[in-house]
């Protein structure tokens, strides 16, 4: 009898919980037992096709100071569990959880999300699944703690439409930022894990340590963690040591503790790394190797070991970059840095700016020759000062905890506007339509007021040719750059300082060695026709910013344009009435406030938003599939499909606005025979758009040692194998030339 | 060198973190019932102890005492001798928290059968035995060793019937009546976070 009374009130106590309603008994107390959670599915497909893959997302957002638990909850807790019922014909697979957090205190440490968090769970849809709407539901049961904790459950549902063409959901683009967060394997890293000491009791220290596979450039790592699975045997505690090694890139120790059996012969579970590269979270299943000391180099475990993770172990790896020398210091870089400032002088991006320099010499060269030199240094002066500017940007950018890219400043549109603004102006003046002195008197006193134009107008052209320089890249630069962006701020100073140096030179030599002056021709009437002629190349910059600035603004470019009219007009009164005139001065002044006010209102404020970037829709303008390649967009996800389906993969990492991208890599790219040979290997071609910076891009890049665009990567058909990063470009390169180091990377790629 | 003193002082905090193994002397403690009496592990010496780390509103404790369970197992092994020994870790300010008057209400309303129910807000008793979550079990064997340290069963679930479970602690006490060693000595206990005064 008793029996039947407790097993009565247990199934009425088991109803009451697993509703986890307020009818509490008061043992709870007072506080409301109403869910402190909210939970809601999602789903990244409104429609789709059978076969297709979607992904769910189970989103939790709990109210402050609440927390649920990661798939291994620690040392309290239980892991939020999601029972599926779903229609025949789809599948759900393992959650993914993105990386959580460590809950105090250190000796029953947690694992879990605060706020929010969304789990990721693919579904797999069957190729016979009827069309159709299907109704996909789940449990999801968690525990919730703040200084409580309550077990919790609630049904959620969605619909999906399953049709002939697949359609995104309004959700998918948050599926697909939780899904970024999601820790991946990276088969960049060389990670081991091995025991300490000899087993002694039940209590015992791991070591846990490893080092980039490529490395081009200095990589530093501040701070690194490992997040273990769960297991049923033995516990890997929460506190972490920072072990010094300089074999390593990081070095942990974890202490385990076994409850019963063997030692674990393996651990998996989730290393986070924090430093030059940003932050990374790699998922790894790592075999656990007998005891060494830290910090010796041992020779390698068996090759089964490096079979099982596709890595080779840590020490020989470390040998193998000690062989090749492949570890770059200051001074070398310093010198590529100067090598890769100087042929910038010849990039297409600072040719037009060289033709005004060409013009300085001229003119000034009848003046004496102090007065070149001094024009040369302050055109270094110039250059210098920019680069100064840039290296305090990138400072400030890491500084605030964002990856700096060369280039980045491309892809804010404020910028854009304002650099088209001042090109513009500059055409302007180079067809004479005004003046560009600063007092606003024109060539009265050609000795005292030329040598001011000259000072203030060689400085110009010094912050002119560095800010158009940086759309391209040279050979040497790039290693040079990447190495700087991940340094202190005092390197990265010092070798943005060369470059300007690099990119200053010539003319300061010229000027300085006044007998080589003799090879220009002699001021004369050539000059003022010379310097019209100029006007165009600087109006050959305008328009291709102004096509880089549709990618930001779409069809609202047009009044960019109208904009640009509207300025130059202006400047036509500025010169004509200002200048050049003697009287109605005022009223020019006036005519000129209004235009530039009602300009800046009316067509840039108004009708151009001129802050804001159109949404950003696919990158097709990019990514036309011309030359047969069809460009699918990059993720971190497609290279690792591509790569688990045993295809070697291409990677182009481009922007509008890079000008060695659009001239040399493109049509390298871009032609029959590279298509050919990407069919040929049934190779996925994938292209990231970094017109924009995205910080996921800008992440990716610095992991292969770059600091911006162009990129290209050739993954290589076996997957354990590493990426090949095919060289910078050089600029007298033709894009043939490029093509068949394109051609060889993918026969190299194919085995 | 510098090393191995790393080593030797983070083996000795681990360890330290483990105060109790199993397999040696259970460290001896004492500590204030609710009816205000000094409790000592010593005092029993003699007897097998059971102890059982508590938290009245943690929904994994709850459960076993809602079904019924956790009473039955106190009830079945006291009437063997057995001395069970509940330690109530949680801190003065935390909600959780019960006084020797509010736990004495309690015990009665859940009734629960226990030789004492040690009031130990200060985190000491908890902190000597590494206790990190509710329920956390320990059992002493009657020389004083020992002999299990971690869940109450097998089954970390805050709903449910307990009783479906393989109770551990039932099973070490049955083992050691018997004379017979216990074999399962150790598991990975689950629940709440104790919740100390930190």
């Amino acid at each position: 009898m008793r029996r039947i009374v407790f097993l009565f009130s247990a199934c009425l106590c088991l109803a009451i919980s697993s509703r986890a309603q307020p009818a509490l008994p008061s043992i709870g107390g007072g506080f409301s037992s109403a869910h402190h959670t909210q939970v809601k599915l999602l789903l990244s497909a409104d429609t789709a096709k059978p076969g297709d893959t979607i992904y769910a997302g189970v989103d939790l957002k709990m109210e402050p100071g609440w927390h649920t638990y990661w798939k291994n909850p620690g040392a309290a807790g239980m892991a939020t569990e999601i029972k599926w019922q779903l229609p025949p014909g789809i599948s759900a697979d393992e959650i993914q959880w993105p990386l959580p957090e460590k809950f105090p205190p250190i000796e029953v440490t947690t694992y879990g999300y605060t706020n929010e968090v969304m789990l990721i769970v693919p579904l797999t849809l069957a190729s016979n699944l009827p069309s159709g709407e299907i109704d996909l539901k789940a449990n999801v049961s968690w525990l919730e703690c703040k200084d409580v904790c309550i077990p919790a459950n609630q049904d959620v549902e969605a619909k999906l439409k399953i049709g002939n063409e697949a359609k995104n959901s309004a959700d998918a683009a948050t599926i697909e930022s939780w899904k970024s967060k999601i820790p991946r394997r990276d088969e960049n890293w060389a990670i081991r894990a091995q025991w300490e000491k000899q087993a002694g009791g039940d209590v015992r220290s791991l070591i846990i340590e490893g080092t980039v596979l490529r490395q081009t450039k200095i990589v530093r790592i501040d701070t690194a963690d490992f997040f273990p699975d769960a297991s049923d045997n033995f516990e890997i505690q929460a506190a972490t040591e920072k072990v010094p090694n300089t074999n390593a890139l990081f070095c942990l120790r974890k202490i385990v503790k076994k409850f019963s059996g063997n030692w674990p012969k393996e651990i998996s579970g989730i290393v986070t790394l924090e430093g030059s590269i940003g932050h990374e979270n790699i998922e790894v299943n790592l075999p656990v190797v007998g005891q060494s000391s830290v910090g010796e180099t041992t020779s390698a475990p068996d090759s089964s070991s490096e079979s099982r993770t596709g890595v080779a172990p840590v020490s020989n790896l470390i040998e193998k970059n000690a062989e090749t020398g492949a570890t770059p210091v200051l001074p070398l870089m310093l010198l590529y840095a100067f090598i890769g400032g100087l042929i910038l002088n010849i990039m297409p991006c600072v040719l037009p700016v060289i033709a005004l320099k060409i013009l300085g010499f001229v003119s000034e060269a009848r003046s004496s020759p102090r007065r070149v030199r001094a024009l040369g240094g302050i055109y270094a002066v110039g250059v210098l000062f920019s680069f100064l500017v840039l290296a305090a940007i990138v400072i400030g950018v890491e500084a605030a905890g964002h990856q700096a890219g060369w280039g980045m400043q491309f892809g804010s549109p404020v910028f854009l506007v304002c650099l088209t603004t001042l090109v513009t102006l500059v055409a302007l003046n180079l067809f004479g339509v005004f003046e560009a002195t600063l007092g606003g008197r024109t060539l009265d006193a050609a000795g005292n007021l030329a040598a001011r134009h000259g000072a203030s107008g060689a400085f110009f052209n010094g912050v002119l040719a560095t800010t158009l320089a940086t759309p391209c890249t040279a050979p040497f630069l790039a290693p040079a750059l990447g190495f700087a962006f991940s340094q202190t701020a005092f390197t990265i100073v010092s070798i943005f300082l060369t470059v300007g140096l690099g990119l200053a030179s010539p003319y300061v030599l010229l000027s300085w060695n006044p007998a080589w002056l003799k090879f220009l021709p002699k001021p004369g009437a050539w000059m003022e026709k010379f310097k019209i002629a100029m006007g165009f190349p600087m109006l050959a910059t305008v328009v291709w910013l102004f096509s880089v600035a549709t990618s930001d603004y779409g069809s609202r470019v047009f009044w960019l344009g109208v904009f640009l009219v509207v300025l130059a007009f202006a400047a036509w009164i500025f010169g004509e009435f200002v200048q050049r005139g003697r009287k109605r001065k005022g009223i020019a002044f006036t005519i000129i406030l209004i235009l530039l006010a009602g300009g800046y209102v009316y067509a840039l404020e108004d009708k151009l938003h001129w802050r804001e970037m159109i949404d950003e829709t696919d990158t097709t303008s990019l990514a036309e599939p011309s030359g047969g390649i069809d460009w699918q967009p990059w993720s971190p996800e497609a290279v690792a499909q591509a790569r688990a389906a045993g295809k070697p993969v291409l990677v182009d990492f481009t922007a509008s606005w890079c000008v060695t991208c659009n001239a040399i890599v493109k049509p390298a790219l871009e032609n029959a025979s590279v298509s050919a040979k990407l069919k040929e290997m049934n190779a996925v071609a994938l292209l990231a758009d970094y017109t924009r910076t995205p910080p996921l891009i800008t992440d990716e890049i610095s992991k292969f040692g770059g600091a911006g665009v162009p990129l290209v990567l050739v993954y290589p058909k076996n997957p354990g194998a590493a990426a090949m990063v095919l060289p910078q470009p050089s600029p007298l390169q033709l894009p043939s030339g490029y093509e068949k180091i394109v051609l060889d990377a993918l026969d190299r790629a194919a085995h | 060198m510098k090393t191995a003193i790393a080593l030797f002082t983070a083996l000795t905090f681990a360890t330290a973190a483990f105060a109790v193994e199993v397999g040696k002397p259970a460290p001896d403690f004492t500590g204030t019932d609710i009816n205000g009496k000094t409790i000592h592990l010593s005092d029993y010496k003699g007897k097998i102890v059971v102890i059982e780390s508590y938290n009245s509103d943690c929904p994994y404790c709850m459960n076993h005492y809602k079904t019924g369970a956790m009473q039955e197992t106190q009830k079945d092994l006291a009437a063997k001798g057995i001395v069970w020994l509940i330690v109530d870790s949680v801190n003065k300010k935390n909600f959780s928290y019960r006084t020797p008057e509010q736990a004495r209400k309690e015990l009665a309303d859940r009734k629960i059968t226990a030789t004492a129910w040690i009031d130990d807000n200060s985190g000491d008793i908890g902190h000597l035995y590494g206790m990190e979550t509710t329920p956390d079990m320990y059992v002493i064997n009657k020389d004083g060793t020992l002999v299990y340290d971690g869940a109450i069963d097998d089954r970390p679930e805050p709903f449910g019937d307990p009783r479906t479970a393989k109770n551990y602690v039932r099973t070490a006490v049955a083992e050691l009546i018997a004379g017979k060693p216990v074999e399962v000595s150790q598991t990975k206990p689950y629940g709440c976070a104790i919740k100390y005064a930190d």
